[in-house]
Parts: C-alpha cells; sequence; structure tokens
C-alpha cells in the first residue's frame, strides 16, 4: 500500500511540474512556506446549502457617481467595482493548507486564476520573432510577452459572452486620445503598462523633461543654428515661461509672477518674455529670451536667485507622439477569442505580472461606445460618457450587479446570476470557524444608503440596520475594548514639521509687528532643538490622547509596508529597517544582548535624559548664534521658541488636543534647561488649502502633515521624501545635495541620497562614469532592503521632520456578521464580502434585534 | 400696473444676465486645483482642461456657454461631481425631493404659525401670549440642525416610529416615503412656525390697536368679526410676501437637514459644485436660483397691490 501510494505522490509530483512547464508561472503563495500550494477544489455535495436572504447594509457619506473603470476619479466611484468586476488573477485565502480538522485561522493567501483559465505563461521568444512591433530587446528570453487562457464561460450580466476582444477592445477605448480618458494613465504609465501605451494614448502631443529636476546646466548645452539651446544630441531646450514645473509644485513661473508681481520678481521685461510663449507656455531658450527670463528671476532680490539657476526653469524637449500611431503596435493583442498576449517593456512575472500587470478595465464595448457624447467646447471638443452612471448604462461581470440607482441617496446590488465565478474552482472554502464548506459570497444583496452623520450611522448600527460603524474620537473609550471591534492599520504616517528657510525666518523677524524681546523662530533650525523634539513625545500616549484609533508613528515608513507580496514579507520586519530605528533612537543594542526586536520594542519616542541634554544643548547654542538672550541672567531664554502651527481649519477639537499636547510634551521635555516653559506651538489663521504652500515657503513652521505611499512598494515612497519638488523643505533642503553611502556586495558605493532613491526605483544613476541601477529585478531584494533603510535613517537623521503617529481606523462589526479571519491582512483585508459570513438571516435578525429592545449593546 | 411689471420684467432680465456673467467670470477665476508632479494623471487632466477651453479668454467661453443655452437650452456636462452626466437633468432629477419636504414643511408650518400668532396676539399679555413669545424666541434662536438631531435621535432611534432617512425612491406621494419624510419636516418646520407665530403676533396686536378697529367694535361688529375681516386683512400685508418666500425657498433645499435625513435634492448642490469647481452646475444652479429669486421679487411686489388696493404699483403719486 505504501508503495502504491508513494508511487502516485512521484506521479503526482511529475504531472504538476509538466502541467507548469518551464514556461509556467509559478502560484504565489505567502505566510508559511510550508504546505500545499495549489487550490483544492471541494466536492460541491460537501458544501453547505444556506437558505434565507442576508443583505449586506452598508453606510457611504458620498456615493459613487461614475463608475465607469476608464473615467472614475475618486475612491468613492470605485466602490460599485468592488462588487461588479472580476479580474484575471485574485488573490484567496491559502485556506487549502489548513485541512479541515485543524481549524487553524487563514494566514497566507495566494494567487489564483479568476476569467483566466490558467497561469499565464511565458511567450517571449514567439512574440520576439514575430511582432517586431513590440520591441523586445534581442537578449530577453523571458518575461516580457505573456500568453494568458480565458475561460470559457465569462458572461456580462445579461448573458452576452466575453472574449478575449473584449479586453482588447476595452484597453484600446481607455487609451484613445481623443477620449482623454481620466484612467489612461494607470494603464501607459509605469512598470506594469503593457508596450506603447503611451504612444497610443499621447498620439499627437509633444512632452518635456522638467529640467528643474533633471538638472542640465546651461553650459552643457549646444546652440543650434537658430541661436537655440539644444541637449542630449540636438533635442530642443525651452523656457518654460507658462508650463507646469514639477519643482513648483506644479505651478508655471507666470503663475508665480501673477502672484507676487514687482514684490518677487523684475517686472520690466516680463510681458515681453510672456508674449513669445507658444499655446504650450513654451519660449525657445536662446540668449536673447534667457536674457528677459534673467531680469524677471534675478531682478529682484526677495526672489533671491542669480544667473546660475536660470538652468531650473527650462524644460527639456523629450519626444512628440506620433499622430497616426496605430494601437495594433500596443502590447495587448487576442490571438484567438479564448486567448490574451500580454507584451511589456521590461521582465515581469509572479505576483506584479498577475495583478497590476494584467489589470485591463473592461467595457461591454457595444454599450460603451453608445454613450459616448463629443461636446463642443471653446478649444474644439471634448468626448464623455455616461458609462456606468446608472442602472441603465451599467455593466457587470463580477459576483453582484446593480439593480437598482438613486443619485446621491442609495445604491442596490443583487447577485448576478451569469457570474462566471460561480464556477470557479476556488469558490468553495472551509470556514474555519465551524470545519465546514461554503461558497463564498453567502450576501445575497447589498444595500448601500448615503449616511453622512456619523451619529446617524452609530444610531442605525446600534438598530441593526448596518453592518458596520467607524468609530468617531469620542467612541473609542466604550467600544475599544468590545468583542466587536476592529482596529485596521493605514498606511500615513504624521510628522510634525520644523521650518528651516533661514531667509524666511529672518523676514519674518525682521517684520515691524516682531517682537524679538519676547519671540524667538531662528532656534527651530537648530538640529539639537529638532533632536531634542524628537526625543520629547511619547508617541503612543499622543496617538491615545489625540487621535485614539491611531498609534504611534516612529519612522517615515510604518508597519503596513509589504516589500515582497508573493511572501508577504512586511518592511517594518526586517533586520535592515529595525536597525534604521535603533539608530535613530540612538538605543544600544548591548542593553537588550544584541535582541533586535527587543531594542525596537522598547521605543516609545520618549527618552527625558536626552531630550533635556539636547535642549540644553540647543539653548547654549541660541545664546551663542543671538537667536535668544538671557538679559535677566535667570538662567531661561528671554525670548519664547515659537513655532506657528498651519491651520488648514478653524480650531477644531482634535487641533486644540493636539497643540495642547505637544506644547506640554516639549515643555516638560525642556524642564530644567533654558527653555523651560519657554516652547510654544501657536495656531495660525485658518489658511485653507495654502496651508502646504505657507509650509514650504517659510511662511509657517509646523503642522502635522502625513505622508503615505502604496503599500505593497515602500521602494517607491523613497522618490517622494528625497524630491524637492514634493518635500516640504524643498526650499532649504535638497536629497541631491547630501550623500549617503552603502555598503553593497563588500564596496562602499556613494552618491547623493535622491540618487540612491531614484536607482533604487529602476532609473539609471551615473556617478563618476558607473551606472548604478537597484530597481526591481535588478537588484538582489536584500540589496534593496539595505538602501532603503539607509534613506529612511538619512531622512530621519535630517530632522526636517519627526514622525509622531501612524494612521489607522477603528470600528464595530455587526452582530448579525463575521469575518473568517480576526487579523488584518493587508492584501486580503479580512477576507471582504467574498468570505463574510452570517450568524442571523434577514427574519433571524429582525427577530433578534426586537428582542433586545431594538437597541443592541457592543 | 402692466407697464410696472414689464418695466420690472425688463429691468429683471438685465440684472439676471450681469449676475450670469459675473458668476461665470468669477467662477472660472478661481483657479484650478495644482496637478501633482508625481501624478501620471495629471498629463490627462492638463489636455482635458486644453480641450475644456478652460484657458481660452472668458468671453469666449461665455460666448459659447450662451449660445448653447439659448440655442439649444444645452447647459452642458458635468465635468467632476457627475463626470459626463446632463447637468439640466441632474438638477430637475434633484429638485422634487427638495420641493416636497419642504412644501410638506410650509404646508404643516404656516397654518400653525398664523394660528399661534392669532391666539397670542388676541390672548396679549396673558400667560399663553408669553408662553407662545418665549418658545417663539427659544425656537428661532437654535438652529434647525439641532431640531434634526434631537428628532432623529427620540423619534427614530429612541422610539423607532420613523426610518432614520428618507426612503429611497421617486414615489414621492406615498405611503411609506411620507412616513420617511416627517422627521425631516419636522425639523424644518419649527423654525418657520416660530418666524409666523411672531410676525402674526406683532401684526396683529398692533393692529387690534388701532382706531379703525375701535370703530369696527362701536359698529357693532363682534370682536371676531372685526379681527377676521378688518385686523387680519390688514396684518396679511406683511405676512403674505412671507408667504410667498416660504414658497419660493421650497426650490432652496437645506443643506444641512438633507445631509442628515439623506434627502437627495439639491441642498448642497451648488457648494459642491464651487468646491469642486464643476461650473456648469455652479452656472444652472446660479442661473436657476436667480431667475427665481428675480422673479419672486417681482411677484411679491406686484403682490401688495392685490392684497392693499391703497398700495399703487408704479405710480408716481
Amino acid at each position: 500500500m505504501k508503495r502504491i501510494i508513494s508511487l502516485l505522490l512521484v506521479l503526482a509530483m511529475v504531472l504538476s511540474l509538466a502541467a507548469c512547464g518551464d514556461n509556467g508561472v509559478t502560484p504565489v503563495v505567502s505566510g508559511d512556506q510550508g504546505g500545499q500550494n495549489e487550490v483544492v477544489p471541494v466536492n460541491p455535495e460537501e458544501v453547505v446549502e444556506v437558505e434565507g436572504d442576508y443583505i449586506y447594509k452598508d453606510a457611504v457619506s458620498t456615493l459613487a457617481t461614475n463608475w465607469n473603470p476608464h473615467t472614475y476619479q475618486t475612491a468613492d466611484d470605485l466602490y460599485p467595482q468592488n462588487y461588479t468586476t472580476d479580474s484575471l488573477y485574485t488573490l484567496i485565502f491559502n485556506d487549502a493548507r489548513h485541512p479541515v480538522e485543524g481549524k487553524e485561522p487563514f494566514e497566507g493567501y495566494m494567487i489564483v486564476p479568476a476569467m483566466a483559465a490558467d497561469y499565464p505563461v511565458d511567450v517571449t521568444e514567439s512574440v520576439k520573432a514575430e511582432h517586431p512591433e513590440f520591441n523586445i530587446p534581442e537578449s530577453a528570453t523571458s518575461g516580457f510577452a505573456w500568453s494568458v487562457k480565458l475561460r470559457d464561460d465569462l458572461k456580462w450580466d445579461d448573458g452576452t459572452p466575453i472574449t478575449a476582444n473584449d479586453f482588447v477592445g476595452s484597453l484600446e477605448r481607455v487609451l484613445r486620445p481623443e477620449l482623454l480618458n481620466y484612467r489612461a494613465a494607470d494603464y501607459y504609465e509605469g512598470t506594469y503598462a503593457v508596450v506603447n501605451g503611451k504612444n497610443y494614448a499621447l498620439a499627437g502631443h509633444a512632452s518635456y523633461l522638467d529640467n528643474g529636476i533633471q538638472g542640465v546646466q546651461i553650459e552643457e548645452m549646444t546652440k543650434n543654428e537658430e541661436g537655440q539651446y539644444t541637449y542630449d544630441d540636438g533635442k530642443l531646450v525651452y523656457i518654460a515661461v507658462d508650463y507646469s514645473l514639477d519643482w513648483l509644485g506644479g505651478d508655471t513661473l507666470a503663475a508665480y509672477v501673477d502672484a507676487y508681481g514687482a514684490d518677487m520678481f523684475g517686472m520690466d521685461n516680463w510681458d515681453a518674455l510672456l508674449a513669445l510663449a507658444d499655446q504650450d507656455g513654451l519660449v525657445p531658450c536662446t540668449d536673447d529670451n534667457l536674457a528677459l527670463l534673467s531680469s524677471v528671476t534675478t531682478a529682484n532680490p526677495a526672489w533671491g536667485e542669480s544667473d546660475a539657476e536660470l538652468f531650473n526653469y527650462l524644460a527639456l524637449y523629450e519626444s512628440s507622439y506620433d499622430a497616426d500611431y496605430d494601437f495594433s503596435n500596443v502590447g495587448l493583442y487576442a490571438p484567438a477569442d479564448d486567448e490574451l498576449v500580454f507584451v511589456y517593456s521590461s521582465s515581469l512575472e509572479g505576483f506584479y505580472l498577475m495583478t497590476y500587470g494584467m489589470n485591463v478595465p473592461l467595457v461591454k464595448i457595444d454599450l460603451y461606445d453608445s454613450l459616448l457624447k463629443e461636446e463642443q467646447t471653446a478649444s474644439g471638443s471634448v468626448w464623455s460618457s455616461t458609462y456606468c452612471t446608472n442602472v441603465e448604462t451599467s455593466c457587470s461581470y463580477g459576483p453582484y450587479k446593480v439593480s437598482d440607482y438613486q443619485l446621491d441617496k442609495s445604491m442596490h446590488f443583487v447577485k448576478n446570476e451569469n457570474w462566471a465565478g460561480w464556477n470557479y474552482e476556488w469558490i468553495n472554502y472551509v470556514d474555519p470557524e465551524d470545519g465546514l464548506t461554503y461558497q463564498m459570497y453567502q450576501t445575497t444583496e447589498i444595500d448601500t444608503q448615503v449616511v453622512s452623520e456619523p451619529s446617524t450611522q452609530k444610531q442605525m448600527f446600534l438598530s441593526g440596520q448596518l453592518m458596520g460603524y467607524g468609530l468617531q474620537a469620542e467612541d473609542f473609550d466604550q467600544y475599544r475594548n468590545s468583542e466587536y471591534y476592529y482596529a485596521t492599520p493605514a498606511e500615513t504616517i504624521f510628522f510634525l514639521l520644523f521650518n528651516g528657510y533661514e531667509t524666511e525666518i529672518a523676514k519674518r523677524e525682521a517684520a515691524a509687528d516682531f517682537d524679538a524681546t519676547t519671540t524667538d523662530l531662528q532656534t527651530q533650525m537648530l538640529e539639537s532643538f529638532r533632536r531634542a523634539c524628537a526625543v520629547s513625545i511619547d508617541r503612543e500616549l499622543m496617538a491615545a490622547t489625540v487621535s485614539p484609533a491611531r498609534k504611534g508613528g516612529y519612522a517615515f515608513l510604518g508597519d503596513t509596508y509589504i516589500y515582497d507580496p508573493e511572501t508577504c514579507a512586511y518592511y517594518r520586519d526586517t533586520d535592515q529597517a529595525k536597525m534604521a530605528l535603533v539608530d535613530f533612537y540612538s538605543i544600544d543594542l548591548d542593553d537588550y544582548n544584541g535582541d533586535l526586536d527587543a531594542a525596537v520594542d522598547s521605543i516609545t519616542g520618549l527618552d527625558p535624559v536626552t531630550a533635556k541634554e539636547k535642549f540644553a544643548e540647543a539653548y547654549q547654542e541660541a545664546l551663542d548664534l543671538g537667536y535668544v538672550t538671557d538679559n535677566d541672567g535667570d538662567g531661561l531664554s528671554d525670548q519664547t521658541v515659537t513655532m506657528v502651527y498651519a491651520m488648514s481649519g478653524e480650531m477644531s477639537e482634535f487641533y486644540r488636543k493636539t497643540l495642547d499636547f505637544l506644547n506640554s510634551q516639549l515643555n516638560a521635555g525642556a524642564a530644567g534647561t533654558g527653555f523651560e516653559g519657554k516652547i510654544l506651538i501657536t495656531p495660525s489663521a485658518p489658511v485653507g488649502n495654502a496651508w502646504s504652500d505657507n509650509l514650504r515657503n517659510g511662511q509657517m513652521d509646523t503642522q502635522l502633515a502625513g505622508w503615505s505611499g502604496g503599500s505593497l512598494d515602500p521602494f517607491g515612497t523613497a522618490l517622494t521624501w528625497t524630491d524637492p519638488a514634493q518635500a516640504y523643505w524643498g526650499n532649504w533642503w535638497d536629497a541631491n545635495n547630501h550623500d549617503m553611502t552603502v555598503n553593497i556586495d563588500g564596496t562602499d558605493v556613494t552618491m547623493s541620497i535622491r540618487d540612491f532613491a531614484l536607482a533604487l526605483n529602476g532609473t539609471p544613476v551615473t556617478v563618476d562614469g558607473v551606472e548604478y541601477n537597484y530597481g526591481y529585478g535588478v537588484a538582489d531584494t536584500e540589496v534593496r532592503l539595505d538602501i532603503l533603510a539607509e534613506i529612511e535613517r538619512q531622512m530621519l537623521v535630517a530632522y526636517n521632520c519627526v514622525p509622531i503617529m501612524q494612521d489607522a481606523g477603528g470600528s464595530l462589526l455587526s452582530q448579525q456578521i463575521y469575518h473568517v479571519v480576526e487579523d488584518y491582512n493587508p492584501m486580503l483585508s479580512r477576507g471582504g464580502i467574498q468570505y463574510d459570513k452570517y450568524n442571523y438571516n434577514e427574519e433571524e435578525w429582525a427577530a433578534y434585534v426586537a428582542s433586545q429592545g431594538g437597541s443592541l449593546q457592543y | 400696473m402692466v407697464k410696472y411689471a414689464l418695466q420690472r420684467t425688463f429691468y429683471m432680465i438685465i440684472v439676471f444676465l450681469i449676475i450670469t456673467l459675473m458668476c461665470f467670470i468669477l467662477i472660472r477665476m478661481l483657479p484650478q486645483p495644482a496637478l501633482p508632479p508625481e501624478d501620471p494623471h495629471s498629463q490627462v487632466i492638463e489636455l482635458r482642461r486644453e480641450a475644456l477651453g478652460y484657458n481660452e479668454p472668458y468671453l469666449v467661453q461665455f460666448g459659447l456657454f450662451a449660445k448653447n443655452v439659448i440655442t439649444k437650452f444645452d447647459w452642458g456636462l458635468s465635468e467632476k461631481l457627475y463626470f459626463g452626466q446632463d447637468v439640466w437633468e441632474i438638477f430637475v432629477g434633484k429638485l422634487p425631493a427638495t420641493m416636497i419636504v419642504n412644501l410638506y414643511s410650509i404646508l404643516l408650518s404656516i397654518p400653525i404659525g398664523i394660528a399661534l400668532g392669532i391666539f397670542a396676539a388676541l390672548k396679549k399679555n396673558t400667560w399663553i401670549d408669553y408662553a407662545i413669545s418665549t418658545l417663539t424666541m427659544v425656537v428661532i434662536s437654535v438652529p434647525s440642525f439641532v431640531y434634526a438631531f434631537i428628532i432623529q435621535y427620540i423619534f427614530c432611534y429612541k422610539l423607532g416610529w420613523f426610518p432614520f432617512l428618507m426612503k429611497s425612491g421617486t414615489d414621492w406621494f406615498s405611503w411609506p416615503m411620507f412616513v420617511s419624510m416627517i422627521p425631516a419636516v419636522m425639523s424644518l418646520s419649527f423654525g418657520v412656525i416660530a418666524g409666523f407665530t411672531r410676525t402674526t403676533r406683532a401684526e396683529l396686536t398692533e393692529v387690534l390697536t388701532s382706531e379703525f378697529m375701535l370703530l369696527a367694535r362701536t359698529k357693532g361688529l363682534t370682536k371676531a368679526q372685526a379681527t377676521i375681516r378688518h385686523a387680519l386683512k390688514n396684518c396679511f400685508v406683511v405676512i403674505v410676501p412671507g408667504i410667498f418666500g416660504e414658497f419660493i425657498g421650497i426650490l432652496g433645499g437645506s443643506l444641512i437637514i438633507e445631509r442628515i435625513f439623506s434627502v437627495p435634492g439639491v441642498g448642497g448642490l451648488t457648494l459642491n459644485a464651487i468646491t469642486g469647481l464643476d461650473y456648469n452646475i455652479f452656472i444652472l444652479s446660479t442661473c436657476f436660483y436667480t431667475a427665481i429669486g428675480l422673479a419672486a421679487s417681482l411677484v411679491v411686489d406686484i403682490s401688495y397691490g392685490f392684497i392693499d388696493p391703497r398700495i399703487r404699483m408704479g405710480s408716481k403719486k
């Protein structure tokens, strides 16, 4: 018997290997690497039949108005798509690895084919040979082209079959140049976009590079016969007079001149320069025109620039997109009704290939085309569509379909009986609660109402009329320990900013109404002062006091970032990330016997001894530099170190608590030093959305500003921190000017922090004649982690800002329903609606609520 | 009177055009949100703004807008809030919910308000008058959204008599829809009742002490006859324009009440259009309310002549 079993096992292994073949994708499985990786189909006879109506009653503050996958613009508009769409590949909990008898909770996940019939097959070699239009590099042997077979039972909700041509037609429409679809960029920009999509989408347009970012000096350029400067073998250079510049935060020079005029700029030649601008707002870069520009940007000392900075206002012609570019050159085609071929400009595989790389915004072509409308405008015309804006113009290919919709009021979904997913082999799963097998999507209907007021949501929830309630700050004390409470972490980290714009601070102190005998703005520029502030704030206590749903923030990246989605590995769990924290907070590993985890766990952000030491140091420095005085000789600063908090709105409870807590903690940290009781964070007048500009230009000093990035791309977030155009401190601290060194494969590599960030994200960077690229798929993951952790550490020790809180939310779940997993998973949350199970059907629930007197206890 | 009405109508059209042009230009002068340079969507948005003609001179844009409205009654498509949808259809689709809630509210409030005002005036300087007047002052001083939250908490949550939200659907005159509107109607009514009570009481109190009322009584009319035939008629010179105003307000909607009870009306439309810089929705709602406001003032002015023939409209004497 044993021999027979062994033989069968060997045979099974051989068959499965053969099935994968050399070109097949290995299924992606996260979590525990042991165990079974394949979906184990469940015998349909084992599936428990669930009777009754199960209506998921949801509330939103804003209802979707346009869920057209080509044009939607907000997260609210994504809401219906969660129920009405499907994908080629999807994620499920890896329940097959947890046998019924164990009833272990789900831990990992796996990617499985959904609309695809099987995993993708690498066809790089054949596509390279047969389709030269895709320009697959001669050296490439894999990862550039993938074939996907579609299931043969795919249907729209009206029963119309979905074929490969629908996918191709949908991509063509989202990219169609005249439609100018908002979502087009999702499918032509970035690593995961199919090849040549951008050429098609931007056909007829020209693109320019922002030289403020590129940094090509005028001396490095050459002039052509017309006297216009060129770069890179003849590409033309322009002056960006009324053209958006990244380093100006997307604004134009013209916008700045309009706003500040003679207060900041030389205006004598401005009109002459502006008159030369073409329809894109560009002026040919010649010596004469540069002289005009120079007279604008350097004539007024208030703007504070010289000719050496003129290069920042130049736009470098990059390319023009052929107006007649044909979609057949774009990297998605259908060799057959049930087969798609995706072609990429770089090698892709695994998780990213099957999720981001094969994401096509499917639309029902005939309906879509019938709803397109061309509107005449002052500039010609523009196209719009009412596709997916009401029941009649919607089409579903997901588990639910829209059955009723009232603008700004409500939306109702019922099961889509024509969804192919009801036949997916993974649609049945074993519930770890009871060990029985169920079909996913027990919810029979979804009823979504607009409920704008949290108090109304709460009352409805307590009356059993909603499935969940997002807790408000005042609710936490009452419900934090409820068994129905769920905390959900988020990516955003909130930082306390410091102003380092020396010239602006000097200007503010020179103002007539500034009282230098009692107030000081300059001390906040001292690193010692900032370090003292950084270790004076107990992060967890602050979160608990100010915003109970949130928790302490300690670094640029919080604990939700996954650096390897194939294994669900968290960046914050890596040794590199832990060491960055230990270094920043000056933790001595020896105190913890070298235990890195224990050292990290000990960090609270509060270190009173160091705080006192650094405040004392800062006080002495401030005295020496004349920032503060001690004329009465009492050992205390005569001035209060003041930081103006940029208020976006009126004073609220959150602001009041934030300011009170920060002032209290900072002054406690400074106790016993010359700054005791002499630190004040004071609110500005409300400035609306201008708060960020006020911080960037040094007019205001601080705020609890948030930053986040994609949870699956911690490496990409480094681009944001190090970009002076995006950073709050871009006017006085530039990551391009600060070097760092990382030991890579035994060699110390030194370049600017910004260059490391660029190289880390796949942009080749040349330093001393050597090209570096540490992008995904190019460099080893450990090397990439080393670089990212060092960038993070460098940004922390720059003390432009101090991480304070990490965003999170807390909610209650109705007693009518339960999640099959308790722990939050960034990829699958707690399973979503496909895994949600009901304790009561509608009839039973109504009786239960009535038995509780109409008001439930949580 | 006809000449006066025609003259006012002509002026009304001039004022309407001036307001429309001013609003058209002012909303476009608000800067479009800065496009994040790192966002790949920025390029498409920039191209779309260009295609939409936002960079053309304001008067060129206004010319095309006016031409479309006048020749085709085409108010354009929404670009932000309801992408691609006809703004007129959106506006007209949302008006009924606002109108019906407000209609129920004033149908309930005006009779009650006037009745309480009459009662208080007739019982002047008694505890009844004091009670009504005090209550009126309290109610007027408290914003309607406070009542909304209290009503929702007591009647919807604690007692469970009414649903929390207005019912979905367009069966405006069905019983379930009516029941679902009651909390919103009640919330809107308190202030209106108090307003009419106060106005009616004040006017009637003054009229009741007039000499002609004494004359009426000396001629043998009962107090009720004198009050109904003479006093009320006189104080309606002030009350009727208020009633007109309330009916015109039907079209306006209350942002906060609609929000609390999920009334899918026009309450927040103009504000959202300004916030989202959805030009076409803003211009349509501005034009609509401007036209309604101007027409209302004309109707109210003309109504004075009908209510009190002593008032001569357009007369230079």
